[in-house]
Parts: structure tokens; C-alpha cells; sequence
């Protein structure tokens, strides 16, 4: 039996934006120049976002959100408007089968485990988020890990301010 | 769906070995970062992909947004290592 129409069509667009995140990394990790692989970075970091938020858009829609405008919008612009101060930006492409041996044997293991650890769960069908009981267990169960969160994101401040003088 | 649940954690588990591949077989500095980043990407997709087969909702949500909020973090850390190394070696191959 074929899914419906609505669920094919998410079907489609998560096994393009699959091919795409992955064509974006091997771009980066292939890239002569590291200028192209940051800015790479980027697509990955929306393809991922596409990814989240068409495996569950009532539930995961608002994270996808602040992945684009967070990690995208700051972490990767970031780093690739600072990969203009260096000079030699050209990178030798590596040669030799260990890498991909290693990356391929890292998958494989992976993959390997989660597969034993998903034949051990139950297969619950997700609800649409409530951004009030979000917002509660925020404020209230992870309020620590909050403050340390901000005062890393103050210090970042302040390091931008020391990396943006010259000694 | 299942499908979309199983399906990310196979791309994740592609991600994070081209993420790994990229971090062994290089030996500048800002390939290693980006790299990196690779394997942060994969790892949430895979928070994500794994929890919509479990239910839940709000453990994912808040555990990656803390996750990308230290990210920024680490990004700006390495970045100064990163140029305190150029700036003394004058280049961004490492031994």
C-alpha cells in the first residue's frame, strides 16, 4: 500500500534535504579552500534544520526555527566572515584510503549500535508541542544549565572584543 | 512517521562518519573545526530522529537548544586558539 499524498510528499523532501546534508559535508570536508567549506557549513546547517522539522512539524517546527537562526545565522556566519583574516586559505586534498576506512568503519559501528538499542524500544507517536509546558520546563527543571548558558554566551562577548583588537 | 525517524538517524550515522573521515585525514586547523561541526550537526539530527520514534517532545527541544547555544561558545574558544596559533606560527597546519 502507498502512504497518502501528504505523507510521500514529506517522504520526498526529507530524502532530497538527506542527499543534500550530505553532499554539503562531503563539500566540506573535500573543499580546497576553507572559505567555501565554512560557507558550505551553512547549507548543512539549514538542510538539518529542513531535516527536524519535516520529521515531526507540529512538534520539532519551533526548534528547526532557532537551529537557522542561532547555529546558522551566528555560529557559521561567524565563522566564515573570520576565515577572512588568514591569508593561505588553500588546503592539500587528501590522499589514501584510511580516512575514508575510518570514517567508514565509525558509521558502520554506529549504525551498528543504534540498531541493537532501537529493537529495545516502543514506537510512541509524537504530539504537537505546547510552547507553555516548553517554556515551564525551561524556566523551572533546567534553570542552572540556563544561567551557565548565558554567562558562556557573556563571555564569548567578551572574547569577540579581545579577538577584535589587534595585540 | 517511523520512516523519517529511521531514515535520520541512517543520515546522521553517513554524517558522522564523513565528519570523522574529515577530522583524521587532515591536518589544518580550521578543517578540523569544521569538521567538528559536521559531527554537532549529525549528533542533533540524531537526538531528533531517535526521539520521534520514542515520543518526546521537549527533552530534544531543550536539550539541542542548550547544545547549539554551547556550540557558539566553542566556535568563538577554538576561533581564538585558532588565531593565536596563526599569529604565532604563521600558518594553520598542525603537526
Amino acid at each position: 500500500m502507498f502512504p497518502p499524498t501528504s505523507e510521500l510528499v514529506q517522504l520526498i523532501l526529507f530524502t532530497f534535504f538527506g542527499i543534500m546534508a550530505i553532499a554539503f559535508a562531503i563539500y566540506i570536508v573535500r573543499a580546497k579552500n576553507v572559505f567555501y567549506g565554512a560557507v558550505s557549513l551553512a547549507f548543512l546547517g539549514v538542510s538539518i534544520a529542513a531535516l527536524i522539522a519535516l520529521e515531526a512539524p507540529l512538534a520539532y517546527g519551533i526548534y528547526s526555527v532557532f537551529h537557522i537562526l542561532l547555529y546558522v545565522g551566528a555560529t557559521v556566519t561567524f565563522l566564515a566572515v573570520s576565515l577572512v583574516m588568514f591569508k593561505d586559505l588553500e588546503v592539500k586534498i587528501p590522499k589514501g584510503s584510511t580516512g575514508i576506512l575510518a570514517g567508514g568503519a565509525v558509521s558502520v559501528l554506529f549504525l551498528i549500535t543504534v540498531y541493537i538499542s532501537l529493537s529495545q524500544v516502543t514506537v510512541i507517536s509524537l504530539k504537537p508541542i505546547n510552547l507553555t509546558i516548553l517554556a515551564d520546563n525551561i524556566l523551572e527543571t533546567y534553570w542552572f544549565p540556563l544561567i551557565i548558558l548565558i554567562i558562556a554566551l557573556l563571555t564569548t562577548l567578551i572574547e569577540a572584543i579581545s579577538l577584535a583588537r589587534r595585540d | 512517521m517511523e520512516v523519517l525517524g529511521i531514515l535520520g538517524i541512517i543520515i546522521s550515522g553517513i554524517l558522522i562518519g564523513i565528519g570523522f573521515y574529515g577530522l583524521s585525514s587532515t591536518s589544518n586547523i580550521i578543517r578540523v573545526l569544521l569538521s567538528s561541526e559536521i559531527i554537532l550537526n549529525s549528533s542533533i539530527l540524531f537526538v531528533f530522529s531517535f526521539s520521534s520514534i520514542v515520543g518526546m517532545i521537549y527533552k530534544p527541544i531543550i536539550f539541542s537548544l542548550f547544545a547549539i547555544g554551547m556550540a557558539l561558545t566553542e566556535v568563538i574558544v577554538a576561533f581564538a586558539a585558532i588565531i593565536l596559533y596563526y599569529r604565532q606560527k604563521g600558518r594553520l597546519e598542525v603537526e
